[in-house]
């Protein structure tokens, strides 16, 4: 697209190659934008959005209270990130991290529930044994429940997007009743909540972080190599690039869509696993576990701004958590309405879109000389229209 | 029973008007997988004109000019921007579920209007329903813009080629579906369920985006679809017609989502995957850039 305004040639055009530094220039952009934006919410209270801001990034990175929560949230949407990031890989969406993370819960408390935990937070339960069964048995779960929507896609060619979506709220419920109304996992005192998880079952921690965080970090690092450098993952980035090339070439579609979101729902898993029976002050299925399940959906940014690269992933993460808590916190603190991380969340995600694809536009001014408009010169005869053909 | 086939038809409504929507933009090559995000935004401004106001003409219009605001924001981007569709409509999603929640939460609660009027006993946007089935098969099968939309969603590159505004078209689409799917919305939040909650839908716009695909892209399929939803939904919200004191509340309400899985599996029958290949619009969900 050519226009000429006072005297200056601006020019539109489609970049031919797109460098790393335009898209990560795109993505911090779009950050900062929507933060810009969601500064008009804090705004129309009559708070300086600056101060405000200032005040999330002492509450989130500097306090002693917020710093281990900024990583605790971190770890759940850097999981979640992971969670997109591998389907994606293979050009598939998983949008169903709050049903994988359901899944994987029910499956770790049912673990404890089946030893007698429910008794009593101080009933003394072999830890040794049980915390790997609850931490193994939330994977399978979540990579069963993960599984099915990849199954479907790979055999039948049933929307994923539409079939995560459908799991998502059938666990949702399912959840409710397994903690409501004296369903099995609801706690003694606590009506609609599930039961406390005993001190003896509770994940180690190492320098006051739960096991988990460690593992997350460790996972970024893995999974770059396995995406990168191994057969399957090989097999992965060439059935996302061309799922008929990967057919001729032999891959098996059904089984690929299957494992990739197995692995999806397995990280999933892990971030449930991770929040609900590793993080310190937690330690049961809340009240509003719903709203972790809506978290989740900051993995989602994650991974596409990260652009599918789980290690780029990381800061990105470190950021949400931060700033999600962060917002919450202001939220309470300023009376505002419920919601202000959601509305970053949704804001984020539109930015991060626009500015992506912005990315690939260049803009070029130039001064204008008064060049005259080229006359067409046409022959008798001739025609003016171009055509492939001639 | 005749109580559960009234509201089972008014359920119909609000998938099959989204669905006739996207159905539309899709014959034009469109994807927006954003339904879920289209019908919030517009279900919850639509929600707040008519509560405010106190006139459902206020909400719907508000819902409509919504859903037109966001099917031009996804136009820009898939069309002009040229961006994949699929992150367009993701994001489409995650701004109407992350904006309503904050915008919509100081609302919550019911409408407060009396009830919307019916139309001899039958929920009038199940009519409105059917007439618009009619409306998009006559102006996409029988009119010569019909066929233009369809050439662009078909071969762009020829239907340019032939002399067709590719890019106009798109965007006459994506407008036209979004209004559309802002009135689903709008049914939904106003008339079906006039109760506003955070993320109210449901994924309803999910369903209804599938119901869309296995519509074969036929407007008469689309709605006997929604019909088939409409009454599936009901039966599993009221379990106690069919079976009393079987399950808890909870897992009712797990219900219809585990059935709407086993019904894709149950339709996905090797014959129907053939012809959904054959039907299939074959420029859906592909940018178009024109050569210079």
């Amino acid at each position: 697209m050519r226009a000429v305004i006072g005297g200056y040639l601006i020019r539109i055009e489609r970049r031919a190659d797109l460098r790393w530094w335009h898209t990560t220039l795109a993505s911090v952009l779009a950050i900062v934008f929507s933060l810009f934006l969601v500064g008009f919410a804090f705004l129309r209270v009559g708070a300086d959005p600056l101060e405000v801001y200032s005040e999330i990034v002492r509450y989130a990175f500097l306090s002693e209270f917020g710093l281990p929560q900024t990583i605790n949230r971190a770890t759940f949407v850097l999981l979640a990130a992971f969670a997109l990031i591998v389907p994606l890989r293979a050009g598939l969406w998983n949008i169903g991290m709050p049903g994988q993370i359901y899944a994987a819960t029910l499956a770790a408390f049912g673990i404890a529930y089946a030893f007698g935990a429910k008794r009593s937070v101080n009933v003394q339960l072999p830890g040794e044994l049980i915390i790997p069964l609850m931490f193994l048995a939330a994977l399978a779960a979540s990579a069963v429940y993960g599984a099915i929507a990849g199954f479907l896609r790979g055999r039948f060619q049933v929307n994923e997007i539409v079939t995560t979506m459908m799991l998502n709220w059938a666990m949702l419920w399912i959840v409710a009743h397994m903690i409501r109304e004296g369903g099995p996992f609801m706690g003694r005192t606590a009506e609609g909540e599930g039961f406390t998880l005993p001190t003896s079952l509770r994940l180690p921690q190492i320098l006051g972080l739960p096991l988990t965080v460690y593992i997350a970090v460790a996972l970024a690092v893995v999974l770059t190599w396995f995406l990168a450098k191994t057969t399957l993952g090989y097999r992965i980035r060439t059935y996302g690039e061309s799922p008929r090339a990967a057919e001729y070439a032999g891959i098996n579609a059904t089984r690929i869509s299957t494992l990739v979101f197995a692995l999806g729902g397995l990280f999933a898993g892990l971030a449930g696993y991770h929040y609900f029976a590793a993080v310190p002050g937690v330690f049961k299925i809340p009240k509003n576990y719903a709203d972790f399940g809506d978290f989740s959906f900051y993995g989602l940014i994650t991974g596409l701004i990260a652009r599918n690269n789980p290690i780029a992933a990381i800061p990105v993460a470190v950021l949400f958590g931060g700033v999600s808590g962060g917002a919450r916190f202001m939220q309470g603190k300023l009376r505002l309405a419920f919601g202000i991380d959601y509305a970053l969340l949704g804001v984020l995600m539109i930015m991060m879109v626009a500015f992506q694809a912005l990315a690939h536009y260049s803009v070029q001014v130039e001064r204008q000389a008064a060049v005259p408009r080229p006359q067409l010169e046409l022959e008798r005869g001739e025609s003016r229209v171009e055509s492939p053909r001639h | 029973m005749s109580s559960l086939l009234v509201i089972s038809l008014a359920a119909a409504a609000v998938f099959a008007i989204a669905a006739l929507g996207e159905l539309l933009e899709q014959r034009a090559g469109i994807l927006n997988v954003g339904l879920e995000g289209v019908m919030l935004l517009s279900g919850t401004f639509g929600f707040i004109a008519a509560k405010t106001s106190g006139s459902y003409l206020q909400g719907f219009t508000v819902a409509i000019l919504t859903g037109a605001l966001v099917g031009l924001l996804h136009g820009f981007f898939s069309i002009t921007l040229g961006s994949n569709q699929v992150v367009n409509g993701m994001a489409i999603w995650i701004l109407g579920f992350g904006l309503t929640t904050y915008i919509g939460y100081p609302y919550t609660g019911p409408l407060g209007l009396k009830p919307f009027p019916t139309v001899a006993g039958l929920p009038t946007f199940f009519l409105v329903a059917l007439a618009l089935a009619i409306a998009i098969w006559f102006l996409l099968f029988k009119t010569h813009l019909g066929l233009k939309l369809r050439s662009v969603g078909e071969n762009p590159s020829v239907a340019e080629a032939s002399g067709i505004s590719v890019t106009g078209l798109r965007y006459l689409a994506a407008i036209l579906a979004g209004m559309l799917v802002g009135l689903g919305g709008a049914v939904y939040s106003l008339v079906y369920n006039p109760v506003w909650n955070y993320n109210y839908l449901q994924g309803w716009g999910f369903i209804a985006l599938a119901l869309v695909f296995f519509s074969l892209w036929n407007p008469f399929l689309v709605v006997a679809g929604a019909v088939f939803f409409g009454v599936l939904w009901q039966l599993s919200l009221y379990p106690e017609l069919l079976f009393p004191n079987v399950f808890s509340r909870y897992i009712w309400r797990a219900m219809p989502f585990v059935i709407t899985i086993i019904v894709f599996i149950v339709l996905s029958t090797r014959w129907f995957r053939l012809r959904w290949g054959a039907t299939k619009p074959e420029a859906l969900g592909l940018a178009y850039q024109r050569e210079n």
